[in-house]
């Protein structure tokens, strides 16, 4: 992808700016054989409008726009006396924005073969509704370019932006990508629900998910970093919001550091906040476009809320057996890493050997994941309160294998079986840790690291194999 | 039974208690209103509509927050309409079902009373004919 701005001055109060030749200039300049570019005007009082460059119908959209608002008609926003914090240099320009919002702001424009696909009478205008003034698009290209010019393979290269969370720099990768998408998304919602979302997301996270995504979506044949993005950026959504309805099932006050949404909140909010972005992400995904990539994420998203279920039912008999525990870990955690591989395989095109060998890669790494984020509940330096599962009662494997042990076993049988204040959680804690339990947990979790890597090996996995063998590995050997 | 109750049944597995709470007529409800749709689809994209609603109820959107285990029903009728439609569904129901149920839960979310559930959804057939 390329990013870049497109600088221009305009001569009068309303003035049609033909911008088709240099859009055309960029279009050659970059490479871009077959794709899209994409404007934005950055002015509240520029439009853009695709139409003939006939001067009498410029002349006609003139008096159009002065007859739907006309200058001088008394706008509200002119009334400075009723205005706070107006620059020294506010213009009078009610009826500027008010026309603005007649045109657009943004728009897309496809290219094949190298060219701006335009119609014989189309040109692309910038719209000036209160000039004269320096004015500025953003414009962003992507798509495939030739190989001679595009500007770095598997990268994006061009503009940085100012504000984000992504890397400073003239570059940016796959993880700024989701960021900058993630970020791109939220700015569009409504309030009520973005706001609780942002702090989430903003806290970080792993961002395995879509990590997993993108990584999978180079396998096939047909790899295009902005639609694995925008799935990366779904999934990534979609789990986002099953931790809000999790926190308030498991009446958690905070996550990765900041206040969850029901204790923020209320749980009326983090219901609609949940819901909200369930919906969004589906939708989301659905405007991908691939049926099996829809279905793939859906069944997942079942999975998950099943075995939610299953382990809310299972706390009456806390802390469970090791079969109960793979039940409810392979739907609650695994089934979203199996789908984001699967997912992310299926949009390139991969052959369906490979994406089944993915599906299997992400089903073992989530819950060796799983068990590993179990461990770090018993790890004073992991920045965590230490023994939250045991206050909440979650299933936990240390747990169940501590209730196991023949040395600590019954004590912990019976501290659990009773009311767990701060004496009692500390004390399974020190039982726990005395035991083999962490040991047990720790060489199964990388045991399924082991397994999730044959699984690959079958697949030609072009160059990727070494990242996908690192991220499993650092999936367990882990601290936070 | 026929065939097309078996499947109903089938996708009502863990939903115990949803037949006796008015699933049945809410999926006949909109099985009248599903008829421009592909046949072999209508029961399920029938269905999709009544979980949805369904869960909406369960889970106290837009009203008073609904206790843990009630939330978790209302998410998996939620869950299990979404691959009904991604299963069943057009690209453009899909999209439209989605924005509905994004219509309904920012409408909750700001405190505002919104339109009601049916009427959504059955724009929401309209939309994405």
């Amino acid at each position: 992808m390329i990013a870049k701005r497109l600088r221009f001055k305009t001569s009068g109060p309303t003035q049609f700016v033909d911008i088709t030749e240099q859009l055309r200039e960029e279009v050659r300049r970059s490479g871009l054989r077959i794709g899209r570019i994409h404007l934005q005007s950055l002015h509240t009082t520029v439009g853009l409008a695709v139409n003939e460059n006939e001067p009498l119908l410029l002349r006609d959209f003139a008096s159009l726009l002065e007859r739907l608002a006309p200058s001088g008609a008394g706008y509200e926003h002119d009334d400075f006396a009723r205005r706070f914090d107006i620059a020294v240099d506010e213009p009078v320009n009610g009826h500027a924005h008010c026309r603005q919002l007649l045109l657009t702001g943004f728009t897309t424009l496809l290219v094949e073969e190298g060219e701006l696909v335009l119609g014989r009478w189309q040109s692309v205008f910038a719209v000036e509704l209160d000039g004269p003034r320096p004015r500025e698009l953003a414009i962003q290209l992507d798509g495939q370019f030739d190989e001679a010019s595009s500007p770095l393979a598997g990268e994006v290269a061009g503009h940085s932006p100012a504000r984000g969370g992504f890397q400073a720099g003239n570059t940016l990768n796959d993880k700024d990508l989701v960021e900058l998408e993630l970020t791109r998304q939220l700015m569009v919602d409504p309030d009520p629900v973005a706001v609780p979302m942002r702090r989430l997301v903003e806290a970080g996270g792993k961002r395995l998910r879509p990590r997993l995504v993108q990584l999978t979506a180079q396998i096939g044949p047909h790899h295009d970093p902005l639609r694995s993005a925008a799935l990366a950026a779904a999934i990534e959504l979609l789990h986002n919001a099953t931790l809000i309805h999790d926190d308030y099932v498991d009446e958690s006050t905070h996550r990765r550091g900041r206040p969850t949404v029901a204790a923020m909140e209320g749980a009326e909010r983090a219901i609609a906040v949940g819901d909200f972005y369930f919906a969004k992400a589906t939708r989301l995904i659905a405007e991908i476009g691939n049926s099996d990539v829809t279905s793939a994420v859906a069944e997942a998203l079942e999975a998950i809320c099943a075995a939610q279920i299953d382990d809310v039912a299972l706390r009456g008999a806390f802390p469970g057996d090791h079969d109960s525990y793979l039940k409810v870990v392979r739907g609650k955690t695994a089934a979203l890493f199996a789908a984001s591989c699967a997912s992310g395989a299926l949009l390139s095109e991969a052959d369906p050997e490979a994406v089944e060998a993915l599906r299997r890669y992400g089903d073992l790494l989530g819950v060796a994941f799983q068990m590993a984020d179990d461990m770090v509940d018993f790890s004073p330096s992991s920045g965590k309160p230490v023994g939250l599962d045991i206050r909440q009662r979650v299933l936990s494997l240390p747990l169940i294998y501590a209730a196991e042990d023949r040395e600590v076993g019954p004590e912990v049988r019976r501290l659990l079986a009773g009311a767990l204040g701060d004496a009692e959680v500390g004390r399974v804690t020190e039982l726990v840790r005395s035991s083999d339990a962490l040991q047990r947990v720790g060489d199964e979790a990388r045991g399924l690291v082991e397994a999730a890597l044959r699984e690959l090996e079958a697949v030609e996995l072009d160059g990727l194999r070494p990242t996908l063998v690192g991220l499993a590995r650092s999936a367990v050997d882990r601290n936070s | 039974m026929t065939a097309q109750a078996l499947v109903i049944g089938r996708e009502l597995d863990r939903l115990d208690g949803l037949g006796e709470d008015g699933l049945s007529d809410t999926y006949r409800s909109y099985l009248e209103i599903v008829d421009s749709y592909d046949e072999a689809a209508q029961p399920k994209l029938a269905l999709a509509a009544a979980l949805i609603e369904a869960g909406i109820r369960l889970q106290g959107l837009g009203g008073r927050a609904a206790p843990a285990a009630a939330l978790l029903m209302g998410d998996l009728c939620l869950a299990r309409a979404s691959r009904l439609l991604a299963d069943n569904a057009s690209q453009n129901l899909q999209v439209a079902f989605a924005r509905a149920i994004e219509e309904m839960s920012a409408t909750a979310a700001s405190g505002a009373g919104g339109r009601p559930v049916r009427e959504l959804l059955v724009g929401a057939f309209e939309n994405g004919r």
